[in-house]
């Protein structure tokens, strides 16, 4: 069915805008490096063939005439999220094109700012692409180059944006979204596109986490250690 | 929503700059030599590096600026007023504290020339994602704000869930200590961006200046944007003009800024009160009809004015006439004015402009020049031949019935420019005639029997007495609607107090 295709399509798109979000955070900081700007590179792209996809899958439903109001409607609130997903990545991807710009890689005179961020975001960058995890095999320089292309991307989108906005009419402000204020705090229905892990929104402690593993087993240690003392004092009493 | 902000950047970014040279300020701190000493902030099992304190940003600033100690406070506070560095300990009050409080630095995305005006659906979203994380645990003015984007971007609202969610899961992917920094950098973000009411705001700016900004916003500023021949002329122009621009001293302007305020203080009437009362609040306006230009008694904070300069003077009409009158006065006992042509010719064009007298005496002729000239500047187009040939018959032809006494140069350039005339042909001659009055004719006014008379006779409206039951106020006389017919007009002066 053409619509269940086009949502788990924008469920992707909306993920890899997140993700980049989420990367476009940290350029200029102390987590910046090559393969950051590896991961943003991949996941934009990934993020702009998605794009692609979808514009070509709903177009026709929304400048064919003849389709009912029902199915117009839902078609036009997946045309409002898509649109307004696409500017969210426009306006990160100039933004990352600014920071690129002013934080260059490999320059002393120029350090980065010391953020307190540190750790790597190939997992980010993987969920994105929905692959279990990324390679890293820029060379030296990428940084440069990237930007360039970063700024003919940018181009292309906005030409995109513009085209969509010639080629479809659709009022914003009669269409209707389905989720109400508050929803977020319900339970994330089962979407038909699952993610690699399954995790619901309810659970919040995520998978264990290695530190707080090991402090569990050192303080069960120790206990075990007390107990043992104990009973060796009160034996030899 | 998203292509405004970010093809405005430039602009933006070049009508504030305190926040590149905060920005600047910023980065010098990152040097890995001279910049901040930084530590570690330990919460139970994680250890996140890269935290400062109070006392550490105020010793680099005193060290690397040679500033006071209160001058850094300062600057100090700015930074994370405009949220360049924030607390870790309580993220909500943005201070500089000068004890060990820990502050980091915040990144680069987050800062105000990368990411501003802050969009409401950015807005919509951290605030879905606090939703989530503190289980409808927002503050009182997030929970209004919350609502009201609902109700603006109602349309997209699936979109802020999902991206919502997703966020948030992207920001599990990280390591636990990252994942406290990046959520610590977006609050403050929003802490600086919609700050809870009781906050000043830093984002508010006074009204844009439309200087030489306004040329330089049509050049896009992208960083590779191609440098054509044009690009360089504007540039070229424009630092042009800012050479060209006069300078003061600010010690200047602010003394006379002073001086203007103490002197101004007594006559303007909402810092000083006027006589005899506010026509706004008690509905009397005999304020106006003594004030009014044509007044035939002046009162005396009016001649007063007529002291603090000859622009003051000219620029009241009674003022202009009494000086009419003094100068016309003034050598009409002395002896004969310098000057007598030889055969008088009659003028050729009766004056149409000039005082209470019909024809004022010989010293009188510059002022006429000057009320001549302006009516010219600021009369019609189609009369501005006429006027011209009229003036110069009158005032300055060699040997007119009234003429003015201008210097040689001046008076060449005049004479070339009558030979095309527009309305700004006389404009230096008016200049020094102008000038020749206020070194001359000016001081001898001001220090003259006339003038002191005019003090002496000036009226001092008395302040009305308050009314003792201030609610019974005089009937308010409605202005008659103009859908009345006159003749029920003029049955009804008064109509009801109900008017607002």
């Amino acid at each position: 069915m053409a619509k269940e295709e086009c949502k788990a399509l924008l469920d992707a798109l909306n993920k890899a805008t997140a993700c980049y979000h989420h990367l476009v955070l940290t350029i200029g900081g102390s987590a910046d490096s090559q393969n950051l700007r590896e991961e943003l590179q991949k996941t934009r792209q990934k993020a702009q063939e998605l794009a692609v996809a979808i514009r070509g899958r709903l177009t026709p439903p929304l400048r064919d005439r003849g389709l009912g109001a029902e199915e117009r409607a839902e078609f036009e609130r997946l045309w409002v999220a898509f649109s307004s997903c696409l500017d969210l990545l426009e306006a990160d991807m100039r933004r990352a094109l600014t920071l690129g710009t002013e934080f260059p890689l490999n320059k002393p005179l120029r350090p980065l700012v010391r953020t307190g961020v540190e750790g790597g975001a190939a997992n980010v960058a993987a969920r994105a692409l929905s692959a279990r995890s990324l390679r890293h095999e820029a060379e030296r320089g990428f940084d440069v180059e990237d930007l360039h292309q970063l700024e003919r991307e940018i181009l292309q989108v906005g030409e995109m944006i513009h085209d969509m906005e010639m080629k479809v009419n659709v009022p914003r402000w009669t269409v209707q979204a389905r989720q109400a204020a508050g929803a977020e705090l319900l339970a994330r229905p089962s979407a038909g596109v699952s993610s690699m892990r399954c995790v619901s929104v309810e659970q919040r402690m995520g998978p264990c986490d290695p530190s707080k593993a090991l402090a569990a087993t050192i303080f069960s240690a120790v206990l075990l250690a007390a107990v043992a003392l104990a009973v060796c004092v009160a034996k030899l009493s | 929503m998203a292509a405004g902000p970010a093809s405005h950047g430039g602009l933006r970014r070049a009508q504030r700059p305190h926040l590149s040279k905060m920005e600047r300020m910023v980065v010098s701190m990152q040097d890995p030599d001279q910049g901040v000493k930084m530590r570690s902030q330990r919460l139970l099992i994680t250890v996140i590096p890269h935290a400062v304190t109070g006392n550490d940003i105020m010793e680099w600033l005193i060290h690397k600026y040679c500033i006071t100690e209160e001058e850094a406070l300062h600057l100090g506070t700015l930074l994370v007023r405009h949220g360049y560095l924030y607390p870790l300990r309580d993220p909500c009050h943005l201070e500089l504290r000068l004890d060990e409080t820990p502050y980091r630095f915040q990144t680069p995305y987050f800062w105000m020339s990368t990411l501003w005006p802050a969009a409401e659906l950015d807005y919509a979203i951290y605030l879905a994602k606090k939703n989530i994380r503190k289980r409808g645990g927002l503050f009182d003015h997030e929970k209004e704000h919350y609502d009201q984007l609902h109700r603006k971007i109602s349309h997209t609202w699936d979109l802020v869930v999902m991206q919502a969610r997703e966020q948030l899961w992207a920001a599990k992917q990280r390591r636990k200590g990252d994942r406290l920094v990046i959520a610590c950098q977006e609050q403050t973000y929003w802490l600086v961006n919609r700050p809870p009411p009781g906050v000043p705001s830093v984002l508010e700016q006074g009204p844009e200046r439309n200087s030489c900004t306004a040329g330089r916003v049509q050049m896009p500023t992208g960083p590779f944007q191609t440098k054509t021949v044009d690009f360089y002329r504007r540039e070229v122009e424009c630092l042009r003009k800012a050479l060209g621009r006069a300078r003061v001293k600010s010690s200047v302007c602010l003394e006379a800024y002073l001086k203007f305020s103490s002197q101004r203080g007594p006559h303007d009437p909402i810092m000083s009160g006027c006589l005899p009362s506010n026509p706004w609040v008690t509905d009397n306006d005999t304020y106006w009809a003594m004030n009014a230009p044509s007044a035939a008694v002046p009162t005396r904070l009016r001649v007063e004015q007529w002291a603090f300069s000859f622009r003051e003077l000219l620029e009241d009409p009674v003022g202009r006439a009494h000086f009419m009158d003094f100068l016309s006065k003034e050598f009409s006992g002395e002896k004969p004015p310098p000057r007598l042509p030889a055969r008088a010719p009659p003028p050729r064009f009766p004056p149409a402009w000039g005082g209470p007298d019909p024809v004022p005496g010989p010293p009188a002729e510059n002022l006429s020049f000057w009320e001549a000239c302006e009516e010219l500047r600021h009369g019609g187009q189609a009369q501005v031949p006429a006027l011209v040939d009229a003036v110069y018959q009158q005032f300055l032809a060699p040997g007119a019935a009234r003429w003015v006494n201008i210097d040689s140069r001046t008076m060449e350039r005049t004479l070339v420019g009558l030979g095309r005339p527009h309305r700004h042909v006389l404009d230096d001659a008016q200049l020094h005639i102008y000038m020749l009055m206020k070194k001359d004719s000016y001081p001898r006014f001001l220090k003259s029997d006339l003038y002191k008379d005019l003090l002496a006779e000036a009226v001092v409206p008395p302040k009305t007495k308050r009314r003792v039951f201030p609610f019974m106020r005089k009937p308010r006389h409605s202005s008659p609607s103009p859908a009345l017919l006159p003749a029920s007009a003029s049955r009804e002066p008064s109509g009801g107090d109900g008017e607002a």
